[in-house]
């Protein structure tokens, strides 16, 4: 996808029954979004290629759980813009990390399984953390549409169809300005929730959605499982271990 | 309607650490212990077995062995004329759940503390003047010395099969170990750990500026190992996963790996897991405890169980807050500074740099919880404090504990947060940087205390334990102090380039981990007026109840608490064996 190209056109395209096919099959592949299009009859559309130029096996876990389209469309170009394709990896949405946020969030992280969330509720000093009544599948969406009435009021479209250099604007905005008192945190939204998704979405073991195919683990020479490494000690102090270049997931060994 | 359950012989409130050295020793000594623990009983899930050992989403990331918020949380203010709001999210620290506590998915570093800690406002007072020590700093001593403690360091350190070189055999400076460390009977157990590229980076920068570093004592074992209890360990596979997880290769000692098998078949031993302790019922006098009620957290049915002695091993935290739930001793009030329970709230004072190292592979992924060189040289008083405007130290370390991608990537000061730019800057540096960090002490200071929330409440209903607590101008002081030492070693290693340490400041935040080192609240101490517990760690006010753990540290030292909670757990094992031969206050 080219920096400047605008993006989630064809997630919009298909919602407003403009239909994918006008529009350039690099943008409809690169999205989970595009097992939607081609049920909308868009069966052209190649499955996404890899940065190591392999075309990659339709995804298992394709399919939303807890993101509506509209959501979805701007995770996608959120991470999408956040992980960009470059020589090092494909972008985000095709390494997977709106998939995992979208199931981090149906499962028990996103339902504040283990969250305190008695009240009174008050509003505290950010080093007071959490605070809000909301479970973070909750929060994130009601951030979320926060971020597109900004996009909307500043430039007349949603998040997801921002140049690249509008939405890096918006995202710096978000992510460095405190809050007017009694508006909704969008800079703690950002930087407490949605970046820490972001991140874990990238690197964690891609039995959770992300991470595709330890894509981001290559890219890092993280070598994952197995991890034992008692005479490696020795052999390997100092020099690159033949491991950063074949990393193993849960996956692998299950 | 709560329902009366037999009497028990001894009845003890958690399932950790020293629940267990009570338990090995007061078992086969023909004693009936029943040990109740709210959290679940951890062995043969998935969390000790591969593949989903490995799990840093799962166990460090959202912290699956830790405490659930849901189950107890605190409330925090910065200072006592501000409303208190809930940690709804425990990030800061990770208190254990479930059988062995936090001592299941502890790093296995194991101090001995100074020499000086045991006397501390002796000691400072003594070198320094009294007038050195400001008022509002609440420091007190121990009532026992170093000396007390010895044997069952050297006691708890061969149960743990701890691995390290010792700097100081009987008085006699050895090569290789800690120039500071207090006089030691005998060798470690245990050979060092095998050292990591980050190690002996820094092991080449500190001996250039005329520093001697020593491996960390750690209790991951560098290699097989069979206590004096005859259990075993396994070896140490450096496989970076040890705090926040449990060890998959038995290498990490723990509770449920060396001391509760001993005990767990025995007719006279129960171990009761989600039964949550909710309130300990005195006498109608208060002078004696004669029940504890708890909660089947699986039914929701409420318990009233009887016994003759009662152990408090829960951990820092919920030992204060039991106590003042169960209205046992006086609340103490910081306008007054009166009362005891609550008092002394400590923490850690921590911070770090990275280095970043073009040319050299660090490879960050192959580490131990314990694993690392370190100086002792600026740690509590090991130092000239002359002129220098604070009180206390720590230690300074590159240790290399995991390099877990979620958690442990390093990138250079300026990098952007998303990005090409950032994607690549992860690429060229995770596998070539590495850190350096201080563990530094916290000194009481009389505004930092618990209470009771007059607003939150558990889902039993029963408030949450209230933290008034922030970082002083004592423990700036000493981490700016300490940071300078940091980059002075950085610029040693010769490092292209360095990130600016943080000075630990108020406020002091709940999002970001620090340590899992509370201590205080009830503090042990010879002047009952002062402290909670004597030096037996026998409550002054109910006297068979006896509490133990790092509640009872009358400030925080410079050193992780696991070595003195284990020498003070062994101790108390003794002294309850007695106590029961023989019911009384003891000496």
């Amino acid at each position: 996808m080219l920096p400047d190209e605008p993006q989630g056109l064809s997630r919009r395209s298909l919602l407003t029954g403009a239909g994918a096919l006008g529009v350039g099959a690099g943008v409809v592949a690169a999205a989970p979004g595009a097992v939607l299009v081609r049920q909308a009859g868009a069966e052209e559309a190649s499955p996404p290629a890899t940065a190591s130029g392999q075309a990659a096996q339709p995804d298992a876990v394709a399919g939303y759980q807890s993101l509506g389209i509209e959501e979805a469309a701007i995770v996608e170009a959120l991470v999408a813009h956040m992980w960009p394709a470059d020589d090092l990896s494909p972008d985000g949405v095709a390494l997977g990390i709106a998939i995992f946020i979208d199931r981090q969030l149906a499962g028990a992280y996103g339902q504040g399984d283990r969250l305190y969330l008695s009240g009174p509720f008050r509003q505290g000093k950010p080093e007071h953390g959490y605070q809000l009544a909301c479970t973070p599948e909750a929060c994130l969406k009601t951030g979320l549409r926060h971020l597109a009435e900004i996009s909307d009021r500043r430039h007349a479209a949603p998040p997801d169809r921002l140049t690249a250099d509008q939405l890096e604007a918006l995202l710096h905005d978000i992510s460095e300005t405190p809050p007017e008192p009694g508006a909704f945190d969008l800079k703690a939204w950002f930087n407490e929730l949605f970046y820490p998704l972001f991140v874990r979405g990238a690197f964690a073991d891609p039995i959770y959605g992300g991470n595709r195919d330890k894509q981001a683990w290559r890219m890092i020479g993280y070598p994952g499982l197995p991890a034992t490494y008692t005479t490696d000690m020795v052999t390997w102090r100092g020099r690159r271990h033949p491991a950063s270049d074949t990393p193993m997931s849960i996956q692998d060994f299950s | 309607m709560a329902t009366r359950l037999p009497e028990k012989e001894i009845v003890v409130i958690g399932g950790g650490l020293t629940a267990g050295l009570v338990a090995r020793r007061l078992v086969p000594a023909g004693r009936e212990v029943l040990v109740l623990e709210r959290g679940p009983d951890w062995s043969g899930s998935a969390v000790g077995e591969l593949p989903h050992q490995r799990d840093e989403l799962r166990w460090s990331t959202y912290r699956g062995m830790t405490r659930r918020e849901n189950v107890e949380t605190y409330t925090l203010r910065h200072s006592p004329d501000e409303e208190a709001l809930p940690m709804r999210q425990l990030l800061s620290f990770l208190p254990g759940f479930g059988v062995g506590g936090a001592a299941q998915h502890w790093n296995g570093q194991t101090w001995r503390f100074s020499e000086s800690d045991y006397v501390l406002r002796q000691h400072l007072t003594e070198r320094y003047g009294a007038k050195s020590i400001p008022d509002g700093m609440t420091i007190q001593d121990w009532g026992l010395t170093y000396r007390d403690l010895q044997p069952y360091y050297e006691e708890f350190e061969a149960l743990f099969g701890i691995a390290g070189k010792a700097g100081n055999l009987k008085g006699v400076r050895q090569a290789g170990g800690n120039p500071f460390e207090p006089w030691r009977a005998t060798e470690y157990p245990l050979p060092p750990l095998e050292m990591s590229e980050a190690s002996q980076i820094f092991k080449d920068a500190t001996g250039q500026l005329g520093y001697e570093a020593f491996p960390l004592p750690a209790a991951n074992a560098s290699q097989p190992y069979r206590n004096p209890d005859g259990m075993q360990l396994g070896q140490c596979q450096y496989c970076g996963h040890c705090e926040r997880f449990t060890c998959e290769a038995n290498a990490k000692a723990t509770p449920a790996s060396l001391l509760f098998p001993l005990v767990r078949s025995r007719p006279n031993f129960e171990l009761r897991a989600g039964a949550e302790v909710i309130r300990l019922n005195t006498t109608a006098d208060g002078t004696r405890l004669e029940s504890v009620s708890y909660v089947d957290v699986a039914t929701g049915q409420e318990f009233i169980q009887p016994g003759s002695l009662f152990v408090l091993c829960s951990y820092t935290l919920s030992n204060v807050r039991l106590l003042l739930l169960s209205k046992i001793g006086t609340p103490y009030d910081p306008v007054t500074r009166t009362g005891t329970v609550g008092k002394n709230y400590c923490y850690q004072v921590t911070s770090g740099l990275n280095m970043f190292f073009p040319d050299r592979y660090i490879n960050p992924f192959m580490g131990a919880g314990a694993l690392g060189f370190v100086i002792d040289d600026f740690n509590n008083d090991n130092f000239d404090h002359t002129g220098l405007g604070f009180h206390g130290g720590g230690y300074i370390s590159a240790t290399q504990t995991n390099g877990r991608p979620i958690d442990t990537r390093r990138l250079p000061p300026g990098t952007p947060r998303w990005g090409s730019a950032w994607k690549k800057a992860n690429a060229d540096w995770y596998l070539r940087s590495m850190s350096i960090s201080l563990h530094g002490s916290n000194y009481a200071n009389a505004r930092n205390y618990m209470d009771l929330d007059p607003d939150y409440k558990d889902q039993w209903g029963r408030p949450l334990l209230r933290i008034t607590f922030d970082f002083d101008e004592n423990d700036a002081l000493m981490c700016r102090f300490a940071n300078g030492r940091m980059e002075e070693i950085a610029a040693a290693a010769g490092a292209k380039i360095v990130s600016k340490p943080g000075v630990r400041k108020s406020p002091y935040d709940t999002r970001q981990y620090q340590s899992t080192h509370n201590t205080g609240g009830t503090i042990m101490g010879a002047d009952p007026n002062s402290s909670v517990v004597s030096p037996h760690l026998q409550s002054w006010d109910v006297e068979n109840l006896f509490i133990s753990g790092a509640s009872v540290f009358p400030q925080n030292s410079g050193y992780n608490p696991t070595g003195p909670v284990g020498a003070l757990g062994l101790r108390l094992a003794g002294d309850l064996l007695s106590y029961l031969s023989d019911p009384r206050r003891l000496g």
